[in-house]
Formats: structure tokens, C-alpha cells, sequence
């Protein structure tokens, strides 16, 4: 019997499942696109993207978005931006190749930071994710900065516990005592093998045989004269040998003055133990906004690292976390090729932006995005935004054309409700009112450049009723709550690795100007109290040692002498014998 | 505990399904593209229509995806290890990846994906071997206790059932 190959009569049932399916997509496309749509912009943005309607009419090319939201990924109750409609001009053909290309996209009614009802971040493994690896190193880099706390709630200074294991002076005593000790066994050890005594000895005896000599004794004569030259060459050792002590007392008293290093090196490590007020203007500058300007910085960070993570520069094959499902996702690996389309394009986008929507007369502004890609080497321009009007400069540029990313971005608003500062350590609340603010931000390659500035003429201060109070928190909300003018500047520069924070404000010198008067007496108190301790503690370590090295350069110099002056007398009482000969 | 006596439907209705050995393991190595490869994927439409349109054991393709869907879970790992070296550690293979990336339709088949990759090429690897693995099985078996099952009442009252009905739509011929 033959079996044949094809199942003809399958065909029918076949189509009707194809049939089926179409009617499926008809039906579900809009729903299956919304639901990706959602799905891969949580992914990127590391924060919940809902959308309320999207619309796919292929044959025209458009996709219609209706009541976008991105959640903030900072923020639990807030979200990055809102916007009413985003109608994009899709090129329908490279999604054959599962390229999605936007020849025009028109966002109306975009609005940033409104308020949501519930937490839109993402929970989870934070390291499952592109945002949520990127978000661990925005904030383990927040971290390197060590912003100083300002201690002023009680007024007090507390002297710490001074342990006398910390103290540098301590061990580099009991060192130098060993060293004393050592020196001295090896500079005696070093006379004896001198052999001078014996050279004297000698001498000595020579002496007494030429008393009785006659003047033709020419043996004793020659004995003699040997005598005297060995006392010469042990006279010479002496000074050889001497200056080898005198090095090495040299370096013994170095010690003792390292001694006194030490000492000034402990002094200071006890003051750091005070709990001291921050009295200088920059501290003061980085204890109350430091934290503020870092979260800004830490931002930009992360949406810059966002954007190198999906918008590589090169045009190697490189992967990304594959789709996420029942099966393990693997790694979906892109191979760009020159020339080709990029797997996401978006050559052009109008935005229409309302800046501060909860005022009774919202301000409408637009803005231009170009050459958003998944690609940059691919489109060979880098992405630029702008967006200006009368009281808004923005602008970014994201270059990954090259192997090495430039991006940077900056914004001046003016005229804007600036957020509440709570200042940190002050129980005091800093409404800044409506006021300007800038951002900048570049970063190329590791280097970083960033500014955030904040300028406000209407401050009001709020106190925190709950709030500790004493008389320095009384006096300086006094000096505060009377100023109304407010500037603060914060920069970092450097590498990612090594970046250095500077804060700046016109409350700095008022507030440090107000704690240096009050605790001034009490911080020089303080002071003078550590480096008694430090004393008490060091001083009997250190002061037998210094009087070691004072008393084994006292016996060297007095051996020495006495050693060099036997030589002498015996070789001058030779010489003295040899003239009559 | 109902998808393991639907596993055992599907083994004895196949076993015992008129096809030929030959066709029953021909399903069987068919199905099991399906359940060792991701199966939102188009190549699995492709193979789904084949399973459909060739003169194959359905019952067959049904239990060779029921078997192998457990063994996809559980050989994930070396199949995302056997895409990654494919995809990222064989230059030799980049510009035939780059030519398919750059085409129309095949990127649909998420080829790109390493676990879709690497279970694709595993099953493929695998597909002749279990073929003539599968067709010595149900020779064997048909030979030795097929008809004692076959004559067994819970066969029977299995057969009588009106999923059997739907199956007889695609037995072989």
C-alpha cells in the first residue's frame, strides 16, 4: 500500500485556522500592540507605561496613541510625562524586516511630573532588567558622594571616645625605642670590633721598650714608628666610624621628630572625632543642597545611561534581553548593517508641551525631536531635541555616531513654581516660589559635566513645628526667614569614577557666619579638651623614648671622645720619645 | 494532573491511530519542534502547517509536542548557551546572521533569539534521530502488547469519545 505525502483534504480546515486567525488579528491587533507597546516601554523606562487606546491602521500607515503615561522611576506617586494623543506616520514595509520606522510624529498635550494615585515603578529584580541594572548604578554612584551632615540640633559637641589603638604616635614610639635599642648593641658591637684597646695596648708597650733604648736600636726604632702608624689608621677608623653614628643618631632623631608628626597627625584625627558644626561656607553649601542637586544629576545620569544602553554606538552585533515569557528569554541579538534601516527610527517628532498644567492657564510650547534610533551608526546623525519660547530654553543632543558617546542636555526654565527644599539637618522648609532653573548635563565618554542651578527673588520659610529646637536652630531660622533672595549653584566635574561635587549658595556665608559666632568658644573648647587627652595619652609613650635618644647620643659622643683622646695621647707620647732619635 | 491524562490520551490514541509507524513518528519528531522551540514563533507556523497539510500522525505531533514542551523548559539553558555561541561567538556565521537580519519576513522568526535559535538547530539536530527512534518504538510496540491495550475497555471508552471524532479529521490516510 502507498501513503501519500499530502493530507488534501487538511487544506480546508488549514484555511478556515488562517481565516480564523485573521479575524483574530482584526479584532485584537490594536489590543496586542497596546499591550507590547506597554510591555517594552516598561522596559526601557524602568516605570510603568500605560496607554489608554492604541489604533493601528495599517493600510494608512498611522498608529494612533490616545492617553499615554510613563510613570517616573524616581518617583513613587509621580509620573515622567502624560500626553493626550501621539499620532505617528509609520513606514509599513520595514515592518517586514521587524523594523519599526516613524517618518513624523505628532505628540499633543505632553505634560511632565503630574501627580499619579498609585506607585508606577517597577518592583522586582532589579538586575532582571537594562533600566533596573542601569538605576542600581545611577544610585551607587549617587552614593560616592559624602554629603556632611550639619550638626546643629542640640548645640552641644561631643567628644568621642579617643581609643588609643587609633593613635599613630603610640606604636611610632615603641618603634623608635626598638630602633634606640638596636642602634645602640650595634654601635657598641662596632667599637669593640675597632680593636682599639689593643692598638693602644700596643703602643704603650712600645713606648716603654723606646725608654730604654739606645739610639742604634734601630729595631725598637722601627717598632715605633709602626706603633705610630697603626694609631693613625685606628684614628681614622674612629672618624670613619663616627660619622656612621652621627648618620644614624641623625635618623634616630628624625624619629623623635616624626614623634612630634605624629602627635599633630593625632591631634587632628581627634578633632575629627568631635561631632563639630560644619563651619565652613562650602560644607554648609553641599550639607543643605548637596542631596537636592545629586538626585537632579543622578537623573540625567540615568536617562543618559538608559539611552547608551538602547542607542549603541558601532555597529557590532550586540544583545539585549530577549522577550520575556514562560521560556527562559535568552538574548535577542541585533546585527546592524550599513546601509540597512535601523531597528527603530524615528526621524521626527513635534511636540506640543504644557508646562505647569495644574495652573489655571496652562502655557503651551513646542518642541522638536529628530533621529531618535535604536542605531545611531546607522543613521550617521546624532538625535537632537529643542524646544524654545519665550521663558524655556531645552535642548539634548544624544551623539553615539562615534565609538565614543557624547550626550549632553540642558534646560533653563523660567517662571516656573520651583519645588519645596526641605533643607536637611535644619527644621526649616524652603519654598522657592516661582523662580528659574537650570540643568546641564554633558557627558562624554566617562567625562562628566553637570550643573544644576536654582534662582528665585520671592524664598518664603516655613519652620517644621516638629522639629528639635534650641537656640541655634531659634537664631538661624532669625538670620533665614529674613532672607528672600536665593541662589544656589551645584557642579560636578571629573569621571564617573572620580567625580567631584561643588554646592554654592547665598545661605552658606549667612549660616556660617551665625554658627561661628555661637559655637566658636565652644569648639575651641572642645578642641583644647582633645588635645589634652591626646597628650595624656601619647606623652608617656613618647617622652621615655625621647629621653633614650637623648641619653644614647650623650654616651656615643662620650665614648667616642674618650676613645679618640687615648689614641692621641698614645701617638703623641710616641712621637714625642722619637724626636730626641 | 488533567494535562497527564491528556498526555495519556494523546500516547495511546497515537499509538494505536491507523497511521503508519512511519507517520506516527514522523508526527512525533514534527511535534517535537513545537514544544522544544518557543511556540509564539513563525517557523512554528510553518511547522504547524506541515504537521496540518503532510500526511502525518496529528495524535503523533500532539504527543511529540506534549513530551518535548517539558524537555524545552529544562534544556533552555543550553539552548540560550548553544545560541549564544552560534549568534555572538562564530564570526564565521555573523554575515549570514546579518544578511537574515537584514531581510524581509525572517527577523519575524526571532531566529536572533538564542534560546530560539539554539532549540531550532537542537531540534533539528535532533529530528532524524528521534524519527527513527520513534518509528522502532511504535514497530515494536504494535508488535507486542498494542493489541492487548486495544481490546482493554478504558481503550474503548477512550475511543467512543468525541474528542476521538475530532481527531479522525486528521488521521492519516
Amino acid at each position: 500500500m502507498s501513503v501519500r505525502i499530502f493530507r488534501w483534504r487538511a487544506i480546508g480546515p488549514l484555511l478556515v485556522f488562517l481565516v480564523i486567525g485573521g479575524v483574530v488579528w482584526w479584532l485584537f491587533a490594536d489590543r496586542i500592540a497596546r499591550r507590547s507597546a506597554e510591555k517594552i516601554g516598561t522596559s526601557i523606562v524602568g516605570a510603568k507605561v500605560e496607554i489608554q487606546s492604541l489604533h493601528i491602521d495599517l493600510a494608512n500607515g498611522d498608529v494612533t496613541i490616545r492617553g499615554l503615561t510613563v510613570a517616573s522611576p524616581h518617583e513613587a506617586l509621580k509620573n515622567l510625562l502624560q500626553a493626550d494623543e501621539l499620532v505617528a506616520d509609520l513606514d509599513v514595509l520595514p515592518l517586514l524586516e521587524k523594523k519599526v520606522v516613524i517618518d513624523r510624529l505628532a505628540a499633543n498635550g505632553l505634560r511632565f511630573g503630574t501627580a499619579r494615585e498609585t506607585d508606577g515603578r517597577v518592583p522586582g529584580d532589579p538586575n532582571a532588567s537594562v533600566s533596573g541594572r542601569v538605576m542600581n548604578e545611577a544610585r551607587d554612584w549617587a552614593q560616592r558622594f559624602q554629603v556632611p551632615a550639619l550638626q546643629l540640633a542640640t548645640g552641644k559637641i561631643d567628644v568621642a571616645t579617643l581609643d588609643p589603638r587609633q593613635l599613630s604616635a603610640i606604636p611610632a614610639a615603641h618603634a623608635l625605642s626598638a630602633r634606640a635599642d638596636s642602634s645602640r648593641k650595634a654601635w657598641q658591637t662596632g667599637l669593640d670590633t675597632l680593636r682599639l684597646g689593643p692598638t693602644v695596648d700596643s703602643a704603650t708597650a712600645t713606648l716603654a721598650r723606646l725608654k730604654t733604648a739606645r739610639v742604634t736600636d734601630l729595631a725598637a726604632l722601627a717598632d715605633a714608628r709602626r706603633a705610630i702608624e697603626q694609631l693613625k689608621q685606628a684614628r681614622n677608623r674612629v672618624t670613619a666610624y663616627e660619622r656612621d653614628v652621627t648618620g644614624g643618631m641623625a635618623a634616630l632623631k628624625a624619629g623623635v621628630a616624626g614623634l612630634d608628626s605624629a602627635k599633630q597627625r593625632d591631634y587632628a584625627f581627634a578633632r575629627g572625632l568631635l561631632k563639630l558644626p560644619s563651619l565652613d561656607a562650602p560644607a554648609i553649601g553641599l550639607a543643605l543642597f548637596a542631596p537636592t542637586a545629586v538626585a537632579n544629576f543622578e537623573r540625567a545620569l540615568y536617562w543618559t545611561q538608559v539611552a547608551r544602553a538602547h542607542m549603541p554606538p558601532g555597529l557590532l552585533p550586540r544583545g539585549d534581553d530577549g522577550p520575556q515569557r514562560a521560556r527562559r528569554s535568552g538574548s535577542t541579538v541585533r546585527f546592524p548593517r550599513e546601509r540597512a534601516l535601523p531597528g527603530f527610527l524615528l526621524r521626527d517628532a513635534e511636540l506640543s508641551v504644557q508646562l505647569d498644567p495644574t495652573a489655571p492657564q496652562p502655557k503651551s510650547y513646542a518642541g522638536r525631536l529628530t533621529g531618535l534610533t535604536s542605531d545611531p551608526a546607522l543613521y550617521g546623525r546624532p538625535t537632537l531635541f529643542a524646544a524654545s519660547a519665550p521663558a524655556i530654553v531645552a535642548g539634548a543632543m544624544l551623539d553615539h555616531v562615534h565609538a565614543t558617546a557624547r550626550d549632553t542636555a540642558g534646560a533653563t526654565v523660567q517662571g516656573v513654581r520651583l519645588p519645596v527644599l526641605q533643607l536637611p539637618s535644619l527644621p526649616m522648609r524652603l519654598d522657592p516660589g516661582q523662580g528659574t532653573t537650570q540643568l546641564g548635563f554633558t557627558l562624554k565618554g566617562d567625562t562628566i559635566h553637570a550643573r544644576w542651578a536654582i534662582r528665585s527673588t520671592h524664598v518664603t520659610w516655613a519652620r517644621d513645628s516638629a522639629g528639635p529646637s534650641s537656640t541655634v536652630t531659634d537664631l538661624l531660622w532669625r538670620t533665614l526667614s529674613g532672607i528672600s533672595d536665593l541662589q544656589v549653584d551645584a557642579g560636578i566635574t571629573g569621571t564617573l569614577r572620580a567625580p567631584r561635587l561643588v554646592v554654592r549658595s547665598n545661605l552658606d556665608e549667612a549660616i556660617a557666619g551665625r554658627l561661628r559666632t555661637m559655637m566658636g568658644e565652644e569648639v575651641a573648647a572642645a578642641e583644647r579638651r582633645v588635645r589634652a587627652e591626646v597628650d595624656r595619652q601619647v606623652d608617656p609613650a613618647i617622652a621615655p623614648v625621647r629621653a633614650r635618644v637623648t641619653a644614647l647620643q650623650t654616651e656615643i659622643t662620650a665614648r667616642l671622645a674618650q676613645e679618640r683622646a687615648r689614641l692621641e695621647k698614645a701617638q703623641k707620647d710616641l712621637e714625642a720619645r722619637l724626636r730626641p732619635f | 494532573m488533567l494535562t497527564l491524562v491528556k498526555l495519556l490520551q494523546s500516547l495511546v490514541k497515537a499509538l494505536h491511530s491507523e497511521g503508519t509507524p512511519g507517520q506516527l513518528a514522523a508526527g512525533i519528531a514534527l511535534g517535537s519542534i513545537l514544544g522544544l522551540t518557543p511556540l509564539v514563533s513563525l517557523h512554528n507556523a510553518v511547522i504547524f502547517a506541515a504537521i496540518v497539510i503532510l500526511n502525518v500522525s496529528f495524535p503523533g505531533a500532539l504527543l511529540g509536542w506534549a513530551l518535548f514542551v517539558p524537555v524545552g523548559f529544562l534544556l533552555d539553558p543550553l539552548f540560550d548557551h548553544v545560541g549564544h555561541v552560534l549568534l555572538l561567538h562564530t564570526p564565521a556565521l555573523t554575515p549570514l546572521w546579518t544578511a537574515l537580519y537584514n531581510m524581509p519576513v525572517v527577523p519575524l522568526t526571532n531566529f536572533n533569539n538564542t534560546v530560539t535559535l539554539g532549540s531550532l538547530v537542537f531540534s533539528a539536530v535532533f529530528f532524524l534521530p528521534l524519527l527513527f527512534a520513534a518509528r522502532w518504538g511504535v514497530t515494536r510496540y504494535r508488535a507486542t502488547i498494542g493489541e492487548r491495550v486495544r481490546q482493554s475497555k478504558w481503550y474503548r471508552a477512550l475511543t467512543a469519545s468525541r474528542v476521538y471524532n475530532v481527531y479522525r479529521l486528521f488521521k492519516p490516510e
